[in-house]
């Protein structure tokens, strides 16, 4: 209790305010840049954060981190890109409420959620982490696995229409992530003779070709803006204090995707991007109305940012106390520990108490910080996105997407596999396969990958070798999720199709 | 324009081509290495002819839509292709500058002919945004951006 005083203590200095506010800023922008994503930002202004102090540097860099994460919301909701993959389940009703001229709604939702989402995450960060980093240590390959299958579970929720199409992007998504070389067997697979395709298909490059191009091919067929026609921001029907009332009156919701974000966010290697389209799905799943999800629905939005930003500091759990990093921005802050003689384990915690907990709590006040500069922020670029012209408006973001797919690993091969999988996209969602599945499949597809080889070859000398899926108890515990998960998911298609639910039914998932 | 076609078995169609493409692309790779790839590749199978047989019994939509300009679809595909090329051949610079002119004046003929007056208003806003984006990119980010043969 000491060090927590003592770190609050040393946190209420002009400087470390100011260095909230600038890193929090800088995140909101970089990460509002589709393609840019927090990874980015962190290894970006990294240098930067070279010659301060250890704790001013871990403050600025917790503070790019959180506003990173948030800004993705912003082009997630004014132009259905996600700046960051942990925004793809914002798009979902985030757009089709900027398009019904609810944009402030929206942002105000996605700000609100995301300030509490980045508080509960520090809280769960300060109070948990010893007791839950030794429940993660149990996952291993085969548990894994599971966690992979439990999340493919939400492509029966994301086929718009079709259970089957759903299925078949999922499988597209899942064979694309296995290009380039094998994570076991170290081989090249499916690289046609292009050694630049080595490297694989990078998870940002596919997100961005199949959520941004072909909607400014949409854009540009239509002879249109992609925000609504009347260009307004909605303040005037709905203001930051009504949206707060709908947030907090319907509590179950943020509770519900701030504990899924928790507990993903402590699995190393799941990443925002799973937390959020999990806690989107449970959403839907648990709503009285999930017909308008994926039309608008508020509460969406809140589940999606909610989860994300409880990611932030959930996932540093695993990082602070063994060394994992939760999800890919961490390993960056991991470095930074590292550079400054910290080593992760029980001595953060005593030793470097007041370092370390200085550090949780800042993640609390750039989470704080987010509010007005969220809201300052979302009027400022909504500006922007609403007043320029469309035609302006296709070649600005065509050449956003182009710099930040360059950007990644400066390869041009990488903008290549974008427009081409970006306009493949385009016609695949004409004939109904849908982009959120195959975008699924490739987030998830390398951790299945990973847990089923290693399994197989751990179970090389079985009789029958893929018992071993299911041998552990959390394994069985999970395979058991796996089954239910997808038996609710398939639930109301089964009952819509033999009559006993209502049609006319819901847009499910619709990424257009 | 609305075309006809049966989206199931476009659907199951393109699925077997994808899983075939990978198929033959994968024929010298190690068992460690396709094992994951392969069944996913049989449940791609799978459910692709299941769809594609769907389609013939049951079909889903019979017809496809394409909201709006098919002309601009399509040249706009176009563009952004000529875009990749050009620029690692002219540059990020030059390649942007011309290809954002081109999509700007091409976009804005939807509300009527564009005149020279407002082409020539629109070339230095175009310069600054191209300008500073390479700025930001290069100066701050400090990503190297292609030069190609001009800039």
């Amino acid at each position: 209790m000491d060090m927590l005083l003592e770190a609050l203590a040393s946190l209420m200095t002009f400087e470390s305010i100011i260095t909230v506010l600038v890193g929090v800023s800088a995140g909101l922008l970089i990460g509002s840049l589709p393609g840019l994503t927090a990874t980015m930002a962190l290894a970006v202004l990294l240098p930067f954060t070279f010659s301060m102090e250890p704790l001013q540097g871990l403050v600025a860099l917790g503070a790019v981190y959180m506003g990173s994460i948030y800004g993705g919301a912003f082009t997630a909701i004014l132009i259905n890109t996600p700046g960051t993959p942990s925004s793809i389940a914002t798009t979902f009703d985030g757009y089709p409420m900027a398009r019904q001229g609810r944009a402030y709604e929206a942002l105000a939702g996605a700000t609100i959620a995301s300030v509490i989402g980045g508080l509960v995450g520090v809280t769960f960060l300060l109070l948990l982490a010893p007791p839950l980093a030794r429940w993660a240590v149990a996952f291993g390959p085969s548990e894994m696995f599971w966690v992979a299958m439990l999340g493919l579970t939400l492509v029966a929720s994301l086929s718009s229409g079709s259970l089957l199409k759903g299925m078949i992007g999922g499988c597209i998504g899942m064979l694309l992530s296995t290009v380039g070389v094998s994570p076991v067997g170290w081989e090249t697979r499916f690289t046609f003779g292009f050694p630049a395709m080595q490297g694989g298909i990078e998870l940002i490059v596919a997100l961005i070709g199949l959520f941004v191009i072909p909607e400014l091919l949409s854009m540009a067929a239509e002879g249109r803006s992609n925000i609504t026609e009347s260009g307004e921001f909605g303040k005037a029907k709905v203001g930051i204090r009504q949206v707060a009332r709908h947030i907090l009156g319907k509590p179950v919701n943020i509770i519900r995707s701030c504990l899924i974000g928790q507990v993903i966010a402590i699995i190393p290697g799941a990443g925002g991007n799973v937390t959020s389209l999990v806690a989107y799905n449970e959403a839907k799943r648990f709503s009285k109305d999930p017909q308008s999800f994926g039309k608008g629905n508020i509460d969406g939005v809140v589940a999606s940012e909610s989860s994300n930003n409880v990611m932030v500091a959930g996932s540093m759990i695993p990082l602070l106390t063994l060394g994992i990093p939760g999800a890919p921005p961490d390993a960056i802050i991991l470095g930074v520990l590292l550079m400054h003689g910290l080593r992760p384990g029980l001595d953060l915690f005593t030793e470097s108490g007041v370092l370390t907990n200085g550090f949780i709590l800042s993640m609390g006040m750039a989470a704080l910080m987010l509010l007005p500069v969220g809201l300052l922020g979302a009027r400022l670029i909504h500006k922007v996105v609403i007043k320029t012209p469309y035609h302006f408006m296709v070649p600005a973001i065509a050449m956003v997407t182009i710099l930040g797919t360059f950007a990644l690993r400066n390869s041009l091969l990488d903008v290549g596999i974008m427009m081409i999988m970006g306009i493949a996209g385009y016609f695949l969602r004409l004939i109904g396969i849908h982009a959120a599945p195959i975008v699924l499949g490739l987030i998830l597809g390398g951790i299945a990958e990973q847990g089923y080889v290693q399994t197989m070859l751990a179970a090389v000398v079985d009789p029958i070798p893929w018992l071993r899926l299911v041998e552990n108890p959390l394994s069985k515990v999970l395979a058991a999720l796996v089954v239910l998960g997808a038996a609710t998911a398939m639930l109301p298609a089964w009952l819509e199709r033999s009559g006993r639910l209502d049609k006319g039914s819901p847009n499910r998932g619709d990424d257009s | 324009m609305i075309l006809r076609v049966n989206t199931d078995m476009a659907a199951g169609g393109f699925g077997l081509g994808f899983a075939a493409l990978l198929w033959l692309g994968g024929t010298d790779i190690g068992r460690l290495s396709i094992l994951f790839p392969r069944a996913v590749l049989v449940i791609l199978v799978a459910f692709s002819l299941l769809l594609f047989v769907k389609g013939f019994f049951r079909p889903g939509e019979r017809s496809i839509e394409i909201s709006g300009s098919p002309l601009r679809l399509l040249v706009l595909i176009l563009l952004l292709l000529v875009w990749w090329f050009a620029i690692g051949k002219l540059g990020f610079v030059v390649s942007s500058f011309l290809i954002m002119l081109f999509i700007t004046w091409f976009l804005a003929r939807v509300e009527g002919p564009v005149s020279w007056k407002r082409l020539l208003l629109w070339t230095p806003i175009i310069a600054v945004m191209v300008g500073g984006f390479y700025s930001i990119f290069t100066q701050v980010l400090n990503v190297r951006l292609p030069s190609g043969l001009l800039f």
